[in-house]
C-alpha cells in the first residue's frame, strides 16, 4: 500500500485560496503526491484541520476517504511551528534539532522512531505528530521513501513524502 | 461579459477609468494636461498605474467658454488615434455628447462613448452602434449640456435616475448596441444637488439590481467637497470613502483622478465583500 505524508496546511484549502498562491510549490508537491494514493484512501490525521486538508487534496485527485480495503493512506502532520522569530510560535531553539531527527525517522524509515517520539516536546514545538505513531504501523520493512517536499518557508517545517 | 469595444471583461471585474483632460480649464487639473504631449504622459502613467480605461475629453462639463464640434474634434480625434497606436491594449473612453464627435473618434479608435449629459444627442447611440463601440448612459434630469443644476427636484432622485439610464440603455439596445457594451451611470451631481448626489450614493444598490453595470463618476466633485466644507485639492479622503460605499454596492466602473487609491479601495472593500481573493493570505494559515 502506498503511504503518503502531507502537512495540515490550512492555506491549501479553497475556501482561504489568494490570488498569489503561497504555498505553490507544497500545493503542487501534495497534488502530485496524493495522485499516487488510488481511489480509495485512509486518512491519518490528528485534527478536524488535518482531515479537511486531507479531503481536499483526495477530492482534487478524484479519490475517496475509506477505511474499507483501502490503497493507500493520507498522513497528515508536520513539524516544528517555532523555527524562526517570525514563525507562528516564535524561535525555540530545540525546534531544528527535533525535525532533524525527525526526518530522519520519516526518510529513512525508522518505525520505533516515530512510535517512540515525544509528544511532550513536540506540544512544546507546535508539531503536528499525532498520526505518527499510526504512521509506524504501516512502514513495514523493506519500506522506501521518496521526498517530494521539504521546507519550512513560514517557519513551519512542512514535508511532502511518499513511502512505497 | 462587459465589451468595450475591441476589449473584453469578466462579470465580476472592476474598472479603472481614469480621467485625461485634453482642456485648459477643468475643475481640478486646471489645465495641467492641455498640451497634447502633458496629456499623452498623463495616459502613460495611468496605464503605468494599472487604468484599464483612459476617458479622454476636449470640454470642461462646467459652463465657459462654447467649443463648438470642430474645436473639440480638433482636441480629441488625432490624440485618440495616437493612444490607440500606443496603447493597443486600452480601452479608450471619450467624453462627449455629440454624434458627430463621437464618429470621428470612433474611427480613430476609441472603444466608449461616455455620454455625461445623457443623450443630448439622440444620435449617439447610433454611432455607437455603427462603430461597434459601447456607450455609457447617463442621468442628467434633462438638463442642457454644460449647466450648473439650478432648484431642480425630483420626487425620488434614484428612482428618475434609474427609469432615464434605463431607458436610455434599452433605446441603445434598440439602435444596434450590443447588450455587453453598455453601461449606466447615476452621475453624481450633474442635474443635481448635493443632496440628490448622497442620496444616490446610499441607494446605488437600487441601480445596481437593474443589471445593467455601473459606472461611478466620484472624484473630487462638489458633493464630496459640499459635505465635508473642503475645496478642490482636498477631497480625496472624502472621495474615497464615497468609492468604498459604490464599491460595497457593486459599482463596475470608477472613473477616477487618482488610479492608485481608488483600486486598493476597491479591491479592499471587494475582498471584505467576498468578490475578491486577498492577494495572499498566509498569517495563522502556515
Amino acid at each position: 500500500m502506498r503511504i503518503v505524508l502531507v502537512p495540515g496546511v490550512p492555506a491549501l484549502l479553497p475556501s482561504y485560496a489568494s490570488i498569489e498562491d503561497p504555498v505553490a510549490d507544497l500545493r503542487a508537491a501534495c497534488h502530485h503526491a496524493v495522485a499516487e494514493l488510488g481511489p480509495r484512501v485512509r486518512v491519518l490525521a490528528s485534527s478536524p484541520l488535518g482531515e479537511r486538508v486531507a479531503r481536499h487534496l483526495l477530492g482534487a485527485a478524484g479519490a475517496e476517504e475509506s477505511e474499507a480495503d483501502p490503497t493507500g493512506a493520507l498522513v497528515v502532520a508536520n513539524g516544528s511551528a517555532k523555527r524562526t522569530v517570525k514563525a507562528p510560535g516564535h524561535l525555540d531553539e530545540r525546534a531544528e534539532a527535533f525535525d532533524d531527527d525527525l526526518r530522519r525517522a520519516l526518510v529513512q524509515p525508522l518505525p520505533a522512531g516515530l512510535a517512540g517520539i515525544d509528544v511532550d516536546l513536540a506540544a512544546e514545538l507546535w508539531a503536528d505528530v499525532g498520526a505518527m505513531p499510526a504512521l509506524a504501523e504501516l512502514l513495514t520493512p523493506g519500506t522506501t521513501a521518496e521526498v517530494d517536499y521539504d521546507d519550512a518557508p513560514y517557519g513551519v517545517q512542512y514535508w511532502v513524502i511518499r513511502w512505497s | 461579459m462587459l465589451e468595450l469595444g475591441r476589449h473584453t471583461f469578466a462579470d465580476d471585474a472592476t474598472l479603472m477609468m481614469a480621467i485625461v483632460n485634453r482642456t485648459p480649464d477643468s475643475f481640478y487639473d486646471k489645465g495641467a494636461t492641455w498640451a497634447e504631449d502633458a496629456a499623452f504622459e498623463r495616459v502613460a502613467a495611468v496605464v503605468e498605474q494599472g487604468a484599464e480605461i483612459v476617458d479622454i475629453g476636449g470640454i470642461k462639463a462646467a459652463p465657459g467658454e462654447e467649443i463648438g464640434p470642430a474645436e473639440e474634434k480638433a482636441r480629441v480625434v488625432d490624440f485618440v488615434a495616437r493612444v490607440r497606436e500606443a496603447y493597443p491594449d486600452l480601452a479608450i473612453s471619450v467624453d462627449t455628447w455629440r454624434a458627430e464627435v463621437g464618429d470621428a473618434v470612433c474611427a480613430a479608435g476609441a472603444d466608449l462613448l461616455n455620454d455625461a449629459w445623457g443623450g443630448a444627442d439622440p444620435d449617439l447611440v447610433d454611432v455607437a452602434a455603427a462603430h461597434g463601440a459601447a456607450i455609457v448612459c447617463t442621468h442628467t434630469g434633462g438638463v442642457t449640456p454644460r449647466t450648473r443644476p439650478f432648484r431642480i427636484e425630483y420626487d425620488d432622485v434614484v428612482a428618475a435616475a434609474i427609469a432615464d439610464t434605463v431607458a436610455y440603455a434599452e433605446r441603445a439596445l434598440a439602435a444596434g448596441v450590443a447588450r455587453e457594451s453598455i453601461v449606466i451611470d447615476p452621475a453624481h451631481d450633474f442635474g443635481k444637488h448635493t443632496f440628490h448626489s448622497l442620496e444616490l450614493t446610499r441607494r446605488l444598490g437600487e441601480m445596481v439590481d437593474t443589471g445593467w453595470p455601473v459606472l461611478v463618476s466620484l472624484s473630487n466633485k462638489d458633493f464630496v467637497g459640499e459635505a465635508l466644507g473642503l475645496p478642490v485639492g482636498e477631497r480625496l479622503t472624502g472621495t474615497l470613502a464615497t468609492t468604498a460605499i459604490c464599491a460595497w454596492a457593486g459599482a463596475r466602473i470608477y472613473r477616477v483622478h487618482e488610479v492608485v487609491e481608488t483600486r486598493q479601495v476597491v479591491d479592499m472593500v471587494a475582498t471584505i465583500a467576498g468578490r475578491r481573493p486577498p492577494q495572499r493570505a498566509i498569517r495563522g494559515l502556515q
